[in-house]
C-alpha cells in the first residue's frame, strides 16, 4: 500500500488497522518488558523505528490473531481489542491496554472509497504509538514474571473459529484508567486507553 | 267428551237464564212458594241432567265394550292362525333335524375309521422315517469318504501334472542351454579370427600414422611461414597508405580544434545568458506579486474607508447617539432587552389564546352533551305521554266494566236477598274493586312520574339556555382577548410560570444525573465492562498466558517431585543409620525443613555444590581436596 494514495477502501482500512495492532502490541510487549529485549529487533515503519519480536512462537501467535482480526475488521463485527498483562505468581491482572474500534457499517454496503490519504492516517498512527511509548513512564513497574493475552470483543452472533474460545473480560480490581489518542480511517476509528492496578502504597 | 261437557254447561246456562226469566214473570206469586218451586224445578233439572249424563256414559261404555270384544275376537283368531302356522313349521323343522342327526352319526363313524387309518399310517411313516434317516446317515458317511478320496486323488493328479510340467520345462531349458552353448562357441571362434585380422590392420595403420604425422608437421610449418609473409606484406601496404594521409589529417585536426574553441565560447555565453534570463524572470515575478499586493491593499483601503464612513454616518442613518463601540454595544443590549420583553409578551399571549381555545373546546363538548341529553329527555317524555294515554284508555275501559258489573250485581242483589250465591258475588265484587284500586294507584304513579319528567325537562331547558349564554359571552371574550386582562388570566400565567420554573429545575437535575451516569458508563467501558447480550469476548486457546501457566505448573510439579524424591532419600539414609554430621544428611535436613519453592531450589543447589566440592564428586575444574 503506497503512502501517496488519497482514498481508502474497507479492505485497505482493515489492513491498516491490523498493521497498527501488530506494531502496537510488539511495542507494548517491548516497553513493558514482558519478553527479553534481546528477542526484539528494530524495524522502520510509519517513518519511525519500532521494535518487533523475533521469537518464532510469539510471531506465530501474533500472526494468527492479527489475521483473524483483519477478517473481523472487514466484516465490521469486532468492537474491542484488549491486551491483558497478568502476573504469573499471583494470577492477578496488572494492566489492560484497550483499543475500542468503531466501524462505519455503511462502508460495507457501498464500495466507493473514502477520501482520506494514507499518509494522514499513518501520521495519526505514529502519534498514537509515540504516546504509548511515553505512557510507560508513569505506569507502575512490573517486577514480577508476567504473561499477556489478547482478548477480542465481537458481536454476539459472531461464529467462534476452531482455535478460539470464549473468555471473561479479565478486569482489574481497583484500577486507574487513562485515555490516549485515537486515529481514524473514516471507516474504522480506534480509541486507545490503558488501565493499570492502583498502587496502594502511593 | 269435552264437547259434550260444553253442551251440558250451555244447556244448564240456558235453563238458568230461562229460570231467571221465569222468575221475573212470576213476580206476582208470593216470594216463599215461588222460590220453593223454582228450587224444586232446578233440583229436578239437575237430576235429569245427571241421569242423562249417566245414561249417556253407560251407552258409551257399552259401545266401547262391544268394540273391544270384536277386537278381542279378531286378535284371538289371528293368534290361533299364527299358532297353527308355527306348529306346521315346527314339525317341518323337526323332520329336518332328524335327517341331519342321522347324517351326523354316519359322519362320526366315518371319522372314527379315518382316524384309525391315519394313526396306522403315522406309525408306518415313523418307521419309514427312521429307516430313511439311518440310510441317509450311511449315505452321508459314504459321500464324505468318497469326497475325501476324490480330493486326495485330485491333489495327487495335480501334483503329478506339476511334476511333469516341471520335468518338461527342465528338459526344454537344458536343450536351449545346450544350443546356446554351441552358438557361443561358434561366436567365440569367429571373434578370435576377427581379432587376429584387426590386430594386423592396427599394426599397418600405426605405421601409416607415424608417416602422416611427420608430413602434417612439415605442412604446418610451411603454412605458418606463409602466413607471416602475408602479414608482413599487408603491414607494409597499410603503412604506405597512412604515410600518404598524414598531412591531410594534420590539417583536419587543426580545423577541428578551432571549431571546438569557438563552440566552447558559445556555450559559455549561452550559460551566462540563461542566468541573466532567470534573474530577470524572478524580478518580474516579484514585481507582479508586489503589484497584486498593492491592488489588494488598495481594495482593502477602500473597504476600510467605506466602513469608516459608514461608522461615521451610523449616527445619521440610525438616529442613535453612537460615537463609540461602547455606545453601539449599549444600543444592542437595549434592543435585545426589548426583544426579550416582546417575546415574553408574545409567549403570554400565546398561552392565553391556547387556554381560551381549550375552554372553547370544553364548552363545545359540554354543549353537545347537553343537547344529546335534551334529545333523550324529549324521547322519554314522548314515551311517557304515550304510556299515560294508554293508561287513560285502560282506566276508561275498566270503569265501564265496573259500571257493568255493578249493574249486574245490583240486579242480582235486588232479586236474590239471602241466597247461597251472595258470597260468590261479593267475592267477585271485592276482586273487581281491588282491581279498580290497583289501576287507580298505577294511574296516580304514572301521573307523578310524568310531572317529574316535565320538571326535569324544564330544568334542562334552563341549563341549556344558560350554556348558550355562556358560549356567547366566551365568544365575545375571545374577540376582545388582546385588550382584556382578567384576574383569572394573571393567576393562570403566574401558575404556569411557577410550573415552568419547577420543570426547568427538574430538567437541570436530570441532566446532571444523566451526565453522572454517562461518566460512570464510560468508566465501566474503560475498565472493560460489556453487555453480554450484544457482545462476547474471545481469545486464542493457546495464548501466551495459558502456555506460561502450564509451564509454571509443570515446573512446580517437577520441583515437588524432586522434593519428594529427596525426602525419600533422606528417610532411607536415616533408616540406614548414617552419622548426623554427614553433610549429605545436613542437606536433606535442610531440604526437609525449608518450604518447596525456587528459593529452596537455589539453597539446595548451593548445598549440593558444597557437598560435591567437599566430597570431590564434581569434575569440572574445581579444586580437589
Amino acid at each position: 500500500m503506497t503512502s501517496t494514495m488519497k482514498t481508502i477502501t474497507l479492505k485497505g482500512s482493515a489492513e491498516l488497522v491490523a498493521e497498527f495492532f501488530s506494531f502496537g502490541i510488539n511495542s507494548i510487549l517491548f516497553q513493558r518488558g514482558i519478553y527479553p529485549p534481546e528477542t526484539f529487533s528494530i524495524i522502520s515503519h510509519y517513518d519511525m523505528s519500532l521494535q518487533f519480536t523475533t521469537d518464532p512462537k510469539l510471531k506465530n501467535y501474533l500472526t494468527n490473531v492479527v489475521s483473524q482480526l483483519k477478517e473481523w475488521l472487514f466484516e465490521c463485527t469486532v468492537q474491542k481489542l484488549v491486551l491483558v498483562i497478568t502476573g504469573l505468581e499471583t494470577n492477578e491482572v496488572l494492566e489492560r491496554w484497550q483499543f475500542d474500534i468503531e466501524c462505519d457499517k455503511s462502508a460495507k454496503e457501498s464500495s466507493t472509497p473514502r477520501e482520506k490519504s494514507i499518509k494522514t492516517i499513518q501520521d495519526e498512527i505514529r502519534s498514537v504509538l509515540r504516546q504509548v511509548t511515553a505512557t510507560v513512564t508513569f505506569l507502575p513497574l512490573l517486577d514480577t514474571p508476567c504473561a499477556f493475552d489478547l482478548l477480542v470483543y465481537t458481536d454476539k452472533d459472531q461464529i467462534v473459529p476452531e482455535k478460539w474460545e470464549e473468555s471473561g473480560p479479565q478486569m482489574i480490581d481497583q484500577s486507574e484508567e487513562v485515555r490516549l489518542r485515537s486515529f481514524t480511517t473514516t471507516i474504522h476509528k480506534v480509541n486507545s486507553s490503558v488501565a493499570y492496578k492502583r498502587n496502594n502504597s502511593a | 267428551m269435552d264437547s259434550e261437557d260444553d253442551t251440558t254447561v250451555l244447556t244448564t246456562l240456558k235453563s238458568f237464564n230461562s229460570f231467571i226469566s221465569d222468575s221475573e214473570k212470576n213476580l206476582t206469586e208470593p216470594p216463599g212458594c215461588s222460590f220453593r218451586h223454582q228450587f224444586k224445578r232446578s233440583m229436578d233439572v239437575l237430576d235429569a241432567t245427571e241421569r242423562a249424563q249417566s245414561k249417556k256414559r253407560c251407552l258409551q261404555l257399552d259401545h266401547e265394550k262391544k268394540r273391544m270384544e270384536v277386537s278381542h275376537k279378531r286378535a284371538r283368531y289371528e293368534l290361533e292362525k299364527a299358532a297353527s302356522d308355527r306348529a306346521r313349521e315346527l314339525e317341518h323343522e323337526m323332520g329336518r333335524s332328524q335327517d341331519l342327526l342321522g347324517k351326523i352319526i354316519r359322519l362320526e363313524e366315518r371319522e372314527a375309521d379315518a382316524v384309525k387309518n391315519l394313526s396306522e399310517q403315522m406309525e408306518t411313516n415313523r418307521a419309514l422315517r427312521k429307516n430313511v434317516i439311518g440310510l441317509t446317515k450311511k449315505l452321508e458317511e459314504r459321500d464324505l469318504s468318497l469326497n475325501t478320496v476324490n480330493q486326495t486323488v485330485s491333489t495327487l493328479k495335480d501334483e503329478i501334472r506339476e511334476l511333469k510340467q516341471k520335468i518338461q520345462n527342465k528338459d526344454s531349458t537344458i536343450s536351449a542351454q545346450s544350443l546356446e552353448n554351441q552358438e557361443m562357441q561358434e561366436r567365440l571362434d569367429l571373434q578370435h579370427r576377427k581379432y587376429q585380422e584387426v590386430y594386423q590392420l592396427c599394426q599397418t595403420l600405426q605405421a601409416a600414422e607415424s608417416i602422416c604425422s611427420e608430413h602434417v608437421v612439415k605442412i604446418k610449418e610451411l603454412e605458418r611461414r606463409l602466413a607471416l609473409q602475408e602479414q608482413d606484406m599487408a603491414v607494409v601496404t597499410t603503412v604506405k597508405l597512412e604515410v600518404e594521409k598524414v598531412p591531410e589529417l594534420e590539417n583536419e585536426v587543426k580545423r577541428l580544434q578551432e571549431e571546438n574553441n569557438f563552440l566552447s565560447d558559445i556555450t559559455e555565453n549561452f550559460r551566462l545568458m540563461e542566468e541573466e534570463v532567470e534573474g530577470l524572470r524572478r524580478k518580474l515575478e516579484r514585481m507582479e506579486k508586489t503589484k497584486e499586493d498593492l491592488v489588494k491593499m488598495e481594495l482593502q483601503k477602500e473597504r476600510l474607508a467605506e466602513k469608516l464612513q459608514a461608522w461615521e454616518n451610523l449616527q445619521q442613518s440610525t438616529g442613535l447617539n453612537i460615537r463609540k463601540p461602547d455606545d453601539l454595544s449599549r444600543e444592542v443590549v437595549q434592543i435585545q432587552q426589548r426583544e426579550i420583553a416582546l417575546k415574553e409578551q408574545n409567549y403570554t399571549l400565546n398561552s392565553r389564546v391556547r387556554n381560551v381555545e381549550r375552554m372553547q373546546t370544553e364548552l363545545h363538548a359540554e354543549l353537545s352533551y347537553q343537547c344529546s341529553r335534551t334529545v333523550e329527555e324529549q324521547k322519554k317524555r314522548e314515551t311517557q305521554e304515550a304510556l299515560v294515554r294508554r293508561l287513560q284508555k285502560r282506566i276508561l275501559l275498566l270503569t265501564k266494566e265496573r259500571d257493568g258489573m255493578r249493574a249486574i250485581l245490583e240486579s242480582y242483589d235486588s232479586e236474590l236477598a239471602a241466597t247461597d250465591y251472595s258470597p260468590q258475588l261479593t267475592k267477585r265484587l271485592k276482586e273487581a274493586e281491588e282491581m279498580l284500586q290497583k289501576t287507580q294507584s298505577h294511574n296516580a304513579e304514572m301521573e307523578v312520574q310524568l310531572s317529574k319528567t316535565q320538571e326535569e325537562m324544564t330544568t334542562l331547558r334552563l341549563q341549556l339556555q344558560a350554556m348558550e349564554a355562556e358560549l356567547q359571552s366566551v365568544k365575545k371574550q375571545q374577540a376582545s382577548a388582546g385588550d382584556s386582562s382578567s384576574l383569572l388570566d394573571r393567576e393562570e400565567v403566574d401558575n404556569l410560570r411557577q410550573k415552568i420554573e419547577e420543570l426547568e429545575a427538574e430538567r437541570q437535575r436530570l441532566e446532571e444525573q444523566n451526565n453522572i451516569l454517562e461518566m460512570r458508563l464510560e468508566r465501566h467501558n474503560l475498565q472493560g465492562d460489556y453487555d453480554p447480550v450484544r457482545t462476547r469476548v474471545l481469545h486464542f486457546k493457546m495464548n501466551p498466558t495459558t502456555v506460561a501457566k502450564q509451564q509454571r505448573q509443570q515446573e512446580v510439579e517437577a520441583l515437588r517431585e524432586e522434593v519428594t524424591h529427596l525426602r525419600e532419600l533422606v528417610r532411607s539414609l536415616q533408616d540406614l543409620g548414617r552419622s548426623p554430621e554427614d553433610p549429605r544428611l545436613h542437606i536433606s535436613n535442610l531440604s526437609l525443613s525449608l518450604p518447596p519453592s525456587k528459593e529452596v531450589q537455589a539453597v539446595v543447589q548451593c548445598h549440593r555444590l558444597e557437598v560435591f566440592i567437599s566430597l570431590c564428586y564434581r569434575g569440572d575444574g574445581l579444586e580437589r581436596h
